[in-house]
């Protein structure tokens, strides 16, 4: 399938980030026509397109709209997730510093549907100039008095993973320490400062205006039935030429490596894919034939997730990876729940044991179940992201355990591509506590 | 109200019925099943699913959810570890990683035995090991004050202690600091966790990581009893229990009373029990010798000595009552100086009466109000240090709390009928008034405030006198009680009878001491008596009496011995000295108060006062008058407000693991005073009236109205009326 | 620099009149005391955010120790960050970390010697398709090899 812009159309010809430039193209156009149209008309039209949510879970925005509490006396809250900080996935970030005004018109036919006056972006804190950007494109287009009786505010992380998630996200915009809250009450009854909130992902919302623009029908022939509309992949890892392509849902995974992100790089071989973030298991070469969308990729035991591919080559060592990955999350973890805080830490020392050598055959099953005990049981899903693509490893790349275990050593012997990756949990950081050891 | 809709639920296959909404742990205690539970704590505010201890299963779920956050609904069918080997293999893992890093030093842990972490264990966890890697190891045990000490590595991050201290206490004072593994529970650049309810975290703690720093390796679960009884250290009345081992007091807990404490205590009944052992306590009746000296003398040569006090003073005698005896005490003192002595006068450190018998509720109406208006300037927490988290219970409940200033004037206003407040008052069926001052007739103006706003018609409607001593209204009434007679005050004194220490203390009673030809004290502290006295004898504490107490909402509690004194109760030696009057008093607090109680409390039997006591129901008294004089002129300067610091006063005096808790030499000025001062935080400042003047630091308080100051009585030496504040 | 000034307060204040609930300006208002401060969070800053919003200074501390881009101990004037993450992982990002190990003299997590400049490793910094990543005083540099790290040096050194 050939590339298909819809989020960053005009992105190529102009300056987009200009307003003017955006207007020219016919940017804003689609909030006068959504304005006209009733919360309720607003909503349906939203459901009938059937757009998927980008961050991750793949739930229908129309749907969720719908779920809010409109008629709580207390005020509707959108809340844009800009935290992207999944590993593999930097789309949003296209979408910020290209199209800020087609996220900010998305924004405001968005916050008419929910009957928001009030409109927040949470960017994770690295993006400085990202922020600066859309804090731009911001202030133009409120002088411009395109907002209407809506005031967009942006609000900046300060550096943690957990904050993209939706909850944790909202605890972090109400000045808090970011940690997840239970569910029930969900955010549309009870969100931002206890009151109902639509909470959605920059692609997601980005992808609003052409809804209207098309119409749901119109807007549901591009992608799949399953997953209309097109999606900005991020594609990463060792192949040619690594970028973001937006693509139509429903292209096959082999076309976007191959063909868009020009294959493996140096001719190497393929060893495996993360498709939707470092979070997702990890599929081997011979499951690439499959169209990227959300059934397609649930269908073969992954997630379509952040749409955000990693590449992996023969070079790599996967216990290694996985270790790498393994403290990431360990690193990130929040620490209020149980099984996601200690959990986590623990695969990390299991999996170091046998990175080193030291390994014994029981410890495979002692990690696989430190893994079920993780799984499903943490207060959000950071403990699964932990343990999807660990748990991957294992089952598909066994083999290379083993040989850890057998040989006493890596047996790439110290020719792995990912050979002794520091990982920023090693470091020595100022915790408020000097003696913490990680 | 409505009655909340009834829903089935099924649990483990067994049918309950519950309000809809009901937590599912309380739900499955209803059908007699225990969820197990780490950090789920109602009293805490809503769950936070932090530990997964309660994992269930859940007809229609694929995954084990946490039980303590969902709640009941119609149809909702849950297995737990009892029936589903789903769920208890899930606790059993959770339970797992609680002990990865958890030291295991169940021995030398003060917990160990009442542990819940223990006991959940025992019954769902592990029986051994998977981790082989070393545990995390910290520094402990961190004195996160002086009275209380964090052991970080046992601590299993359930965030009780936080929560409670965010949003029960409200201090803000201990969090978690970190993120992930690295978490822990921190105060502020390690200082100390300086605030009035601090203690209570060390019972939310469901492991051994925070411990009391009192009670470190001071006894084990099996060696101890505790003995429930009732604080006497404020007008509140806390259901407590003392801990006792081989007869000494080594800790006290509470015993949640849900209308009275809702099982908070404050820092000063939790941890002030080490008085009892004071250096100073007298053991044995003291005769003062030469001019300042005091000699220990024989039980037998006491009570010679007090008959020839009480016969030499011909009547003319009088006393000096602290507001801490028990009614039996008080009544048994009344028989003997009034009905045998026909000396009837006597001073109470305050005013006291039946008028706000008629608005009585139980304290946790505050909680349940939607309008509270506290009137009076002085701090509601140093008064009645209870009441201060009913307020923040019933601010978090969203009812509109309103601090209506000056005392007298503000009930002159709010019954004026065109008043704005006064009229919303007028109108709620659950408003709340609170006396915070130590003006009021002892509650009489807020009665007839109550009374002109309509609160004896409506039963959600009441009002609360917050007074300053714990019993004064259970001394007066027994006092009253113990004799019809009535009698002059003596011009010239014979002697001064001083009841206990708080009257000891009180620097009026001194001064009419001044006056008095003969002082007989009753002390529990030797520096308390020595230089007045003419003969002391050994008072006992709270925690050593049987009797009952009257506390502000006007419940009467029981209040138990809970260790044996090093002398004689009051009680027994009242009633020896009253035999040689040909006056007979039982010893026996039971007798006392069979006798008592005929008269004033319906005949209840002392048995009968219960573990647990219910709030007598309201009664009709005289209407009062609302306070009639014209509002004292403003004068120049600011209001002084003097007030009883809570961590003040004999026992907490002695209590050297509180004197970090005592008042700091402050004086506090609202925002807009600061200001137009140039006054700032912090700032040496000079407060003075009328030639005198004390010299202590500057605190802006966003709590302070204009015009007022407050300052802790022990540091605004001889400051009174207005005052003015320079730099 | 001190952030204890009035006219930073009035900017906090205002700051948290844009939000429903004034808590909400902590994270925002600790990223200013930390500018301010030559790029840490003394206890004095945790004092000063807490007065200005009516918070415990524990609060404040308890939320600033959460986040990795507060530092609550001394740091260099300049920061270069290296994302160690998968995709930077497999495109060469360990050889980046040792070219500035062996430059700067100091392990990831240190400063150097003449306070110039803090080296640290973080997590994926969003630029994946564009690895190695490196941040620079928190500007992105992309496709960083190690043989451009002398002359990132040099130029942070100069500026
Ligand atoms: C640990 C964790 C991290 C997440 N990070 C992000 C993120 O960085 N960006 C994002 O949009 N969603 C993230 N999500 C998903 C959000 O929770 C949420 O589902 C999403 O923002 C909803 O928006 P959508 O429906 O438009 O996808 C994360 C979820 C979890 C559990
Ligand atoms: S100290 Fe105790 S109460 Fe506080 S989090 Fe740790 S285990 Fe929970
Ligand atoms: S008791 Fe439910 S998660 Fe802790």
């Amino acid at each position: 399938m050939p590339a298909r812009s819809m989020l960053l159309a005009g992105a190529d010809e102009r300056d987009l980030t200009k307003l003017s430039e955006y207007r020219a193209i016919g940017g804003y156009e689609q909030v006068p026509k959504a304005r006209a149209m009733t919360p309720d008309d607003l909503i349906a039209e939203l459901q009938a397109a059937n757009l998927r949510g980008r961050g991750g879970a793949g739930f229908p925005m129309g749907r969720k709209a719908s779920l809010i509490d409109r008629k709580s006396a207390k005020p509707k809250y959108l809340v844009v997730n800009a935290d992207e900080s999944e590993p593999g996935a930097f789309k949003d970030r296209e979408v910020m510093t290209r199209v800020p005004h087609r996220l900010l018109e998305g924004c405001l036919i968005a916050a008419h549907a929910i009957e928001s006056n009030d409109v927040f972006i949470y960017i994770r804190g690295e993006y400085l100039t990202e922020y600066e950007i859309l804090a731009k494109a911001v202030e133009d287009a409120r002088k411009a008095g395109l907002f209407g009786d809506v005031d967009i505010t942006l609000y900046r992380g300060a550096g943690a993973y957990i904050c993209g998630e939706e909850t944790a996200l909202l605890d972090s915009l109400e000045g808090r320490r970011g940690q997840p809250r239970p569910r029930p009450p969900f955010p549309p009854i009870q969100g931002l400062y206890a009151a109902p909130t639509q909470i959605n992902n920059v692609c997601t919302i980005a992808t609003v205006p052409s809804i209207i623009e098309l119409g749901a029908d119109r807007f549901r022939e591009i992608g799949t039935p399953g997953s209309p509309g097109t999606v900005i992949f991020s594609v990463s890892g060792n192949v040619e030429k690594p970028g973001n392509y937006e693509l139509e849902l429903g292209t096959s995974m082999r076309e976007l490596i191959y063909t868009h992100a020009g294959g493996i790089a140096g001719g190497r071989q393929l060893k495996a894919v993360i498709p939707g973030g470092s979070s997702v298991p990890a599929l081997t070469p011979r499951q690439i034939d499959v169209p990227l969308d959300y059934d397609s990729m649930g269908a073969i035991g992954t997630f379509f997730g952040a749409a955000s591919l990693i590449v992996i080559d023969d070079r790599c060592c996967l216990v290694q990876l996985a270790l790498r990955s393994t403290k990431f999350y360990m690193h990130e973890s929040c620490g209020k729940c149980t099984p996601c805080r200690e959990g986590t830490r623990w695969m990390v020392q299991i999996l170091e044991k046998i990175e080193r050598g030291d390994g014994e055959l029981s410890d495979l099953d002692l990690l696989g179940s430190v893994g079920t005990r993780i799984l499903g049981r943490s207060l959000c899903a950071l403990g699964d992201f932990a343990v999807y693509p660990v748990a991957s490893y294992l089952e598909k790349f066994r083999g290379e355990f083993v040989a850890h275990i057998e040989q006493g050593r890596c047996p790439y012997g110290g020719e792995s591509s990912v050979e002794g990756i520091f990982a920023p949990s090693d470091q020595h950081t100022h915790s408020t506590v000097a003696t913490v050891p990680a | 109200m409505s009655s909340p809709e009834l829903v089935t639920v099924t649990i483990d296959g067994r049918e309950v019925q519950v309000p809809k909404g009901t937590g599912l742990v309380e739900t499955a205690l209803a059908a007699g099943i225990e969820i197990p539970v780490f950090c789920y704590e109602p009293r805490l505010g809503p769950p936070v699913g932090a530990c997964r201890m309660c994992l269930v299963e859940v007809e229609g779920m694929p995954k084990l959810q946490a039980g303590c956050t969902m709640t009941a609904q119609d149809g909702l069918k849950v297995l737990t570890a009892q029936t589903s080997a789903l769920a208890a293999e899930g606790q059993n893992g959770t339970l797992e990683f609680i002990l990865v890093n958890h030291p295991l030093d169940c021995p030398v842990c003060d917990k160990g035995g009442e542990c819940p972490l223990q006991d959940l264990t025992f019954r769902w966890g592990p029986g051994s090991t998977r981790m082989e890697f070393e545990k995390r190891t910290l520094e402990k045990p961190i004195p996160v004050s002086p009275t209380i000490a964090l052991d970080r590595e046992r601590c299993i991050l359930c965030y009780r202690c936080t929560r409670y201290s965010e949003s029960v206490a409200e201090d803000g004072q201990l969090v978690a600091q970190n993120r992930g593994a690295q978490s822990v529970i921190a105060t502020f650049d390690d200082r100390p966790y300086r605030a009035p309810f601090s203690g209570n975290v060390l019972e939310l703690c469901p492991v051994g990581a925070l411990t009391s720093t009192q009670y470190r390796f001071e006894a084990r679960p099996w060696e101890i009893q505790n003995v429930p009884t009732v604080c006497g250290l404020c007008p509140v009345g806390c259901n407590t229990a003392a801990t006792l081992r081989e007869g000494k007091v080594k800790r006290i807990i509470s015993r949640n009373h849900p209308e009275v404490d809702e099982g908070w205590l404050c820092d000063k009944g939790r941890f002030g029990f080490t008085h009892l052992y004071a250096d100073d306590r007298i053991a044995d009746p003291l005769r003062r010798v030469r001019l300042r000296g005091l000699e220990e003398i024989s039980w037998d040569d006491a009570l010679d000595e007090a008959e020839r006090l009480l016969r030499e003073a011909d009547g003319r005698i009088v006393t000096a009552l602290s507001g801490s005896e028990t009614i039996e005490q008080a009544y048994a003192l009344g028989r003997l100086l009034r009905g045998g002595l026909g000396s009837h006068t006597a001073v109470l450190p305050e005013e006291t009466g039946p008028a706000l018998d008629a608005f009585r509720l139980p304290l946790s109406a505050i909680r349940d109000a939607e309008l509270v208006v506290v009137l009076g300037d002085e701090p509601v927490a140093e008064r009645a240090p209870i009441v201060e988290l009913w307020l923040k219970a019933a601010r978090r409940n969203g009812a509109e709390v309103h601090y209506a200033g000056d005392a007298l004037e503000g009930c002159r206003r709010l019954a004026r009928v065109k008043d704005e407040l006064g009229g919303r008052l007028r109108e709620s069926d659950r408003a709340i008034l609170i006396w915070s001052s130590e003006e009021g007739a002892g509650g009489a103006h807020l009665a007839a405030l109550a009374r002109e706003l309509g609160f004896a018609e409506r039963p959600g409607c009441g009002a609360f006198h917050l007074p300053r001593t714990a019993n004064g209204r259970g001394v007066a009434d027994a006092w009253a009680a113990s004799d019809d007679g009535e009698g002059e005050t003596p011009e010239a004194i014979g002697l001064l009878v001083v009841s206990g220490d708080e009257a000891a203390a009180d620097p009026n009673v001194r001064a009419l001491a001044e006056r008095a030809e003969r002082v007989l004290v009753t002390s529990m502290f030797q520096s308390l008596a020595a230089g007045w006295a003419d003969l002391v004898l050994p008072g006992t504490s709270y925690l050593e009496r049987d009797g009952t107490y009257v506390n502000l909402e006007g419940r009467l509690q029981r209040l138990r011995r809970t260790s044996i004194p090093p002398a004689p109760d009051e009680l027994a030696w009242i009633a020896k000295l009253a035999e040689r009057f040909d006056v007979a008093i039982d010893p026996f607090p039971s007798a006392v108060f069979a006798e008592l109680s005929g008269k004033i409390y319906d005949g209840l039997p002392f048995g009968e006062v219960g573990e647990q006591a219910p709030l007598r129901t309201r009664s009709e008294a005289p209407a009062p008058e609302l306070p009639e004089e014209p509002p004292a002129p403003k004068g120049e300067g600011l209001r002084l407000i003097r007030y009883k610091a809570l961590f003040s006063g004999p026992a907490i005096e002695r209590v050297p693991e509180l004197q970090f808790q005592r008042p700091e030499p402050e004086v506090e000025l609202s925002g807009k005073d600061a200001e137009k001062r140039g006054i700032a935080s912090g700032d040496r400042v000079r407060v003075s009236h009328d030639g005198t003047s004390v010299e202590l630091r500057a605190r802006v308080s966003r709590s302070l109205r204009p015009g007022v100051v407050r300052i802790a009585a022990e540091h605004a030496g001889d400051l009174g009326g207005n005052v003015e504040v320079t730099t | 620099m001190n952030p204890a000034t009035d006219a930073l307060t009035k900017q906090v204040r205002k700051l948290a009149t844009q939000f429903p609930d004034s808590r909400s300006a902590t994270i925002p208002a600790l990223r200013l005391a930390q500018e301010h401060n030559d790029g840490w969070l003394d206890t004095e800053c945790f004092e000063w955010v807490g007065e200005a919003l009516d918070l415990t200074p524990a609060y404040c501390q308890a939320v600033a120790s959460f986040y990795d881009m507060f530092h609550l101990a001394p740091v260099g004037r300049h920061s270069i960050e290296v994302c160690t993450n998968l995709s930077c992982a497999l495109s060469g990002a360990q050889q980046v970390v040792e070219a500035f190990e062996s430059e700067l003299g100091v392990a990831p997590g240190e400063t150097t010697a003449d306070g110039d400049v803090t080296f640290r490793a973080v997590e994926c910094l969003g630029g994946c398709g564009y690895a190695t990543v490196v941040a620079v005083d928190h500007r992105y540099r992309q496709f960083v090899k190690p043989e451009d790290v002398p002359a990132i040096v040099e130029g942070v050194r100069a500026g």
